[in-house]
């Protein structure tokens, strides 16, 4: 068998074939250079790596990628389609690569900017790379050796946005296999108030890998409603790392929904690093057929008088397999933390496997702290109720299903939001229409 | 409307019903009244539908058809509705999507078109002013955070809406206070009619003040032991139901 550091050659030899931006920025050269050093020694993570342990890279280190799209053309109307919200700031990633022309930022309102990183690199030194480590078991050092794309959104200090962004990336299948690596910057000044969402779609059923790195900042006071909302191809390998730190009385929102990919992976981190910041980091994964998904979410409590809250819901069908990792760590100055977390899995088949791990570490000894995971499937009274109502036992299940997935909506403050997700989830577990 | 011939159920090999007959006719009230364990539960489950009873002997004909044969939906599509002792919660589940749900499932069977919004909400709300409930417990999740009397008249609220041919009642009295008793009685009250019977199971004699049977069972050790009318259920109320045991164990099994 194969060393993985060897596995991961085909990539390290992509930065000398292919044009990466910002090539004339010595701080970017050398930070490209640390991450190559890191990736070739670390290779790809392993089963044997405790944060690895139920999710191997193997099938992605097997699968030829190229770095190169053929050309694409996705029309306005298949982006709006495509998109989850018509009424919003939108920045489009075609294969990798932004897309002006599918893009709604002409008019912007002051103290919002969004400009795609390859023509903004220059000017994100402060800002890249300060949330992720490259050194760390994964894929952060590849990306940031092969970054080449991706949003970099700043919200002026005080300024509230009238509406979302919505960061649409689109795999038009042109391609067979192409991966893209990019990197978003979200940044938000002092008592600014934004919703940013990320969109990651396919048209067709190509493969592809996509290895994406978010990096968040809040200010004092800023208040961020994230979603990531990722429904790739069911050829698709997704990537992706957010992490944000948040600064004294920030509030970050984030939601995490996973519906596509053959193969998806996401490590979300939270650094409460300034008093009363508040962290809502929940999540929801629908998986069937021979889906494999890994949600690995890390909160770290640094100082006194933070608080987090936690839900995690899977849906698991078929052969698929889920993995959750939950890890909050109250650090040991971090009195009076608050933190909640639960993971909740519905299994609706025999050959379905969740690998449920709810961890915390305290550090601190005057604190609130909860955690569960429950695993389970489709309750007989509620079931019961149903029939005796007239349904059919098909859909009363199909109801519950539905009913369960979509409870993780209901901490989302904007009703249009929470409408759109419905919608998403609505197609993937239909329940019995009723009459308008 | 209903008849009970000779009907016995087990649970995991344990019999609880003995051999049950019971006439119901249309536009009747029977009250069925036992101590617990009797086996009262036991025959509103199997009269409903519900999963995990064995029928080892005995038939139950209603409107001419072997209610037995029927899957639980089936049965409520046929006009037969259980008022649960303990209403689930659904979390997800607004109670409004419950209600037109229900609504078109028995509508469906009945050859009948779903009724438009508009409709459907002006009866819906005519059947909520019965029961006392505003408009906001519709877009509420199915009884969750409801109290024990919202969950009760939430129950009525279905029942008025998909209006039974035959009702059971499991008791709906638990867990009420007094003025909850009152607004869910009002509300069973005005549902009688010659077309529908109601069968009620309850422990107390108390909700017999607020809806008046025609006739009073007493059930025990999976047997009906005596019938009679109200006055019964005031007997019962005064002698407790230690004689009834014993009459019971007195039986030839």
């Amino acid at each position: 068998m194969k060393q993985l550091t060897e596995l991961a050659t085909p990539f390290a030899s992509v930065a000398d074939s292919t044009p990466l931006i910002g090539q004339q920025l010595p701080w970017l050269q050398s930070l490209r250079e640390q991450a190559t050093e890191q990736f070739k020694h670390n290779g790809l993570p392993a089963k044997k790596q405790e944060d690895w342990k139920y999710t191997s890279l193997w099938g992605l280190s097997q699968q030829a990628f190229t770095h190169t799209a053929n050309q694409a053309t996705v029309t306005t109307k298949q982006s709006d389609q495509l998109a989850l919200l018509q009424d919003a700031y939108r920045v489009v990633i075609v294969d990798g690569v932004f897309s002006e022309e599918l893009s709604t930022l002409a008019d912007l309102p002051q103290g919002l900017t969004i400009d795609p990183l390859s023509t903004s690199i220059d000017s994100v030194e402060q800002l890249l790379g300060q949330q992720v480590d490259i050194a760390k078991p994964g894929l952060t050092a590849l990306n940031t050796m092969l970054m080449n794309e991706g949003a970099v959104v700043s919200i002026a200090s005080g300024v509230k946005l009238d509406k979302p962004v919505e960061l649409l990336v689109i795999n038009s299948g042109s391609t067979d296999n192409l991966a893209i690596h990019l990197r978003n910057i979200v940044s938000l000044a002092e008592n600014s108030q934004a919703t940013v969402i990320e969109h990651y779609v396919s048209m067709g059923d190509a493969g592809s890998f996509t290895n994406v790195v978010t990096e968040v900042v809040l200010a004092e006071h800023a208040e961020l409603d994230h979603y990531k909302l990722q429904q790739e191809s069911a050829n698709a390998f997704h990537i992706a790392t957010l992490a944000a730190t948040q600064a004294e009385s920030s509030q970050w929102r984030t939601n995490n929904i996973s519906l596509g990919a053959k193969f998806a992976r996401n490590d979300i981190q939270s650094r409460l690093m300034g008093e009363q910041a508040h962290t809502v980091m929940d999540g929801l994964y629908l998986v069937n057929g021979e889906q494999h998904i890994d949600n690995h979410t890390r909160i770290d409590h640094l100082v006194p008088n933070t608080t987090s809250e936690e839900v995690y819901k899977g849906v698991l069908d078929d052969n698929s397999h889920a993995v959750f990792n939950g890890k909050v760590i109250v650090h040991k100055d971090a009195q009076k933390t608050d933190a909640n977390q639960s993971n909740r899995n519905l299994l609706l088949s025999r050959g379905c496997e969740i690998d449920t791990k709810p961890e915390m570490e305290i550090y601190a000894d005057d604190v609130k702290c909860g955690h569960g995971s429950t695993v389970g499937q489709l309750d007989e009274e509620q079931l019961f109720f149903l029939r005796t109502r007239g349904l059919d036992a098909v859909s009363a299940r199909s109801l519950l299903t539905y009913a369960f997935a979509v409870e993780v909506l209901e901490r989302i403050p904007s009703e249009i939001i929470r409408q759109a997700f419905s919608v998403v989830i609505e197609q993937r577990l239909p329940r019995p229409s009723v009459a308008a | 409307m209903l008849e009970i011939k000779n009907l016995h159920a087990s649970v995991d090999g344990k019999e609880i019903l003995r051999g049950i007959n019971l006439t119901v006719n249309a536009g009747e009230v029977h009250a069925i009244m036992g101590p617990n364990g009797a086996g009262k539960s036991t025959l509103s489950n199997v009269l409903a539908g519900r999963d995990g009873y064995e029928i080892t002997q005995g038939e139950v004909i209603y409107k001419g058809e072997n209610l037995l044969d029927l899957e639980a939906e089936e049965r409520a599509q046929r006009g037969v509705f259980l008022a649960f002792q303990y209403p689930v919660e659904i979390p997800g589940v607004s109670n409004i999507y419950l209600l037109k749900a229900a609504l078109n499932a028995v509508r469906q069977y009945q050859g009948l078109d779903d009724l438009d919004a508009i409709d459907f909400l002006t009866l819906v709300r005519s059947k909520m002013e019965l029961v006392k409930m505003d408009e906001s417990f519709l877009h509420r999740s199915v009884n969750e955070g409801f109290s024990g009397g919202e969950k009760k008249r939430n129950e009525i609220l279905q029942m008025a809406l998909l209006e039974p041919s035959l009702a059971i009642l499991d008791e709906t009295d638990s867990g009420l206070d007094i003025d909850a008793l009152k607004i869910v009685s009002d509300g069973v009250n005005s549902l009688r009619s010659k077309d529908r019977s109601v069968v009620m199971i309850t422990h107390y004699q108390r909700l017999l003040d607020y809806i008046v049977p025609d006739f009073v069972h007493v059930l025990s050790a999976g047997r009906i032991v005596k019938s009679g009318d109200k006055e019964l259920a005031k007997e019962l109320e005064k002698t407790g139901y230690s004689w009834v045991n014993e009459t019971a164990e007195g039986q030839p099994a």
